[in-house]
């Protein structure tokens, strides 16, 4: 068998995109519009569940005291709730703490006395398991001297209900963008192995195997993932700044996961679409010329 | 060296484009495929590069039997063969060089080799000093040139041109078809399909005459039969 040289075919590729630059140019600016639109999507959808996590991970019920029960009794109420299951941390807030803070976070009772006082003595409960926040929930209600539970049950199960249905759109958009991007960079290619079908033709007519053919398309194709996957990270990264600077001037309250943290999966996830999409469009696109 | 026994091929609209041929043509032949249009010689021609099988009989080309020939063997077996064109088929955007080293390239054929090789192929088809010129800058004769240079590059057992002058003036055609008989003095077999009897008659060599699928003719040293 005769060895091939991989340096010609690797030279023949880059001759291909030379010759054809119009299509080349059109095939990079296409993929690579597309990976900054699904990757941008991406990132969207990543710091809103970083957001919905954050806000959910704030495991906290507050549990609330009879108005007239005696230190005694809360201190073995405090005991109790501290034996219980799913329990990290209980908190102890006496009335006149519960007043103070009151007042410093709402003006229009910064003129309450100790003596009006309305709030009884509560207990702040950082729980460890979501899941089971409900039986902890049951437990507490039922337990001697107390009079309410605060808990944030509905709207953890919103949250919740809310990823959920974020992570479905999510998934439709990627289909619907997965699917209308590979017939666009197919066409593409095609539309540049249709400009040289009659270069394929003469490759057949003097003995070329389908692999000889291929082969410089196929490299071809990785080629222009490659530099459209590189370019999408740039204008990526810039996008992302360009927001993050802007939110975090404008709306402190939303945080942002660093691009630093992300660089990494952005980049190699761009480069294995555009390198996986260069591949299979080179390839779909030169099946129906390489049928004998 | 090629053998059809009653080749028939049929098209699957229902058109029989040969009607069950009987030829052979030994190695080292000089043959004129001759024939009004629709007579059958395209299919003939492309029966012979293997772009269609035959619908029944036996067509073998030296070792290959081509009804037998998967595609994948295809290419190893047009590596056998030295084709032109009438629109010679040339790489627009490749040099008169690097269209005649690219059948090389194909064939896996050391670069040294194809450095050494390609200028002596340009200068048995008269192209000394044209390596670097593109075929948009020479003449069609010389384009027709460089194709047959191409087609002696891997120096095949059998050259096909389809209609070689057909797209050149009556001077060039003659320089062509002289070059044609010069490689089928090297012990090439040489098959020609034309439609110009002046060039037939003029070389009096083996002629094949077609006429709706069959063959009406076949005669060494003949003319070009009007009446078909």
């Amino acid at each position: 068998m005769r060895r091939y040289n991989p340096f010609y075919f690797i030279g023949q590729a880059f001759e291909g995109l030379w010759r054809n630059g119009v299509m080349s140019f059109a095939s990079i600016a296409v993929l690579m519009s597309l990976l900054v639109v699904t990757g941008g999507f991406t990132l969207l959808v990543a710091n809103i569940n970083k957001n919905l996590d954050e806000f959910n991970s704030i495991k906290q019920i507050v549990v609330f005291c009879e108005q007239d029960a005696t230190d005694e009794e809360i201190a073995v109420l405090g005991d109790t709730i501290g034996k219980l299951d799913n329990i990290e941390k209980v908190q102890h807030v006496t009335k006149k703490e519960g007043l103070e803070k009151m007042k410093a976070e709402y003006e229009a009772y910064s003129d309450v006395s100790e003596e009006d006082n309305p709030l009884p003595d509560s207990f702040v409960i950082t729980y460890i398991d979501n899941e089971k926040v409900s039986d902890l929930d049951y437990q507490l209600k039922n337990l001697d001297g107390v009079v309410k539970v605060n808990n944030r049950l509905d709207l953890a199960t919103k949250i919740e209900s809310f990823k959920r249905g974020v992570m479905l759109v999510f998934a439709w958009f990627l289909v619907i963008l997965g699917v209308v991007s590979f017939f666009i960079i197919m066409n593409t290619i095609k539309l540049s192995v249709f400009s040289r079908r009659n270069e394929i033709s003469i490759m057949q007519y003097v003995g070329a195997t389908g692999w000889f053919i291929s082969l410089p398309y196929i490299i071809e194709g990785i080629i222009i993932g490659i530099i459209a996957s590189v370019a999408a990270y740039f204008i990526e990264w810039y996008i992302y700044f360009y927001i993050e600077e802007m939110v975090h001037s404008n709306l402190q309250f939303i945080s942002f996961i660093p691009f630093t943290e992300l660089k990494g999966t952005v980049l190699l996830g761009f480069i294995a679409i555009g390198i996986g999409a260069g591949i299979i469009g080179s390839l779909v696109s030169l099946a129906r010329y390489l049928r004998q | 060296m090629i053998d059809f026994v009653n080749v028939k091929k049929a098209y699957p609209n229902g058109t029989i484009a040969l009607g069950g041929i009987n030829l052979h043509i030994d190695e080292g032949e000089f043959v004129f495929v001759c024939g009004p249009s629709g007579a059958g010689k395209s299919t003939m021609m492309k029966l012979l590069l293997r772009e269609e099988r035959i619908t029944s009989g036996k067509l073998t080309v030296g070792k290959y039997d081509l009804q037998k020939l998967s595609n994948f063997r295809v290419p190893y077996y047009r590596r056998e063969l030295g084709v032109v064109f009438q629109d010679f088929r040339l790489f627009p955007k490749k040099t008169v060089f690097e269209n005649v080293a690219f059948a090389m390239e194909v064939v896996g054929t050391p670069r040294k080799m194809i450095v050494r090789r390609v200028p002596a192929i340009l200068n048995t088809v008269n192209l000394n000093g044209k390596q670097n010129s593109f075929p948009n800058e020479i003449s069609g004769g010389e384009q027709q040139r460089v194709a047959l240079a191409r087609a002696l590059a891997n120096n095949p057992k059998v050259i096909i041109a389809d209609e070689p002058t057909g797209n050149i003036d009556p001077r060039l055609s003659l320089e062509i078809m002289s070059l044609l008989i010069k490689i089928n003095k090297l012990g090439k077999t040489v098959i020609v399909v034309t439609h110009e009897k002046d060039l037939v008659d003029y070389y009096k060599q083996r002629v094949v005459m077609l006429n709706k699928g069959l063959i009406t003719e076949d005669r060494i040293g003949g003319m070009y039969c009007a009446e078909v």
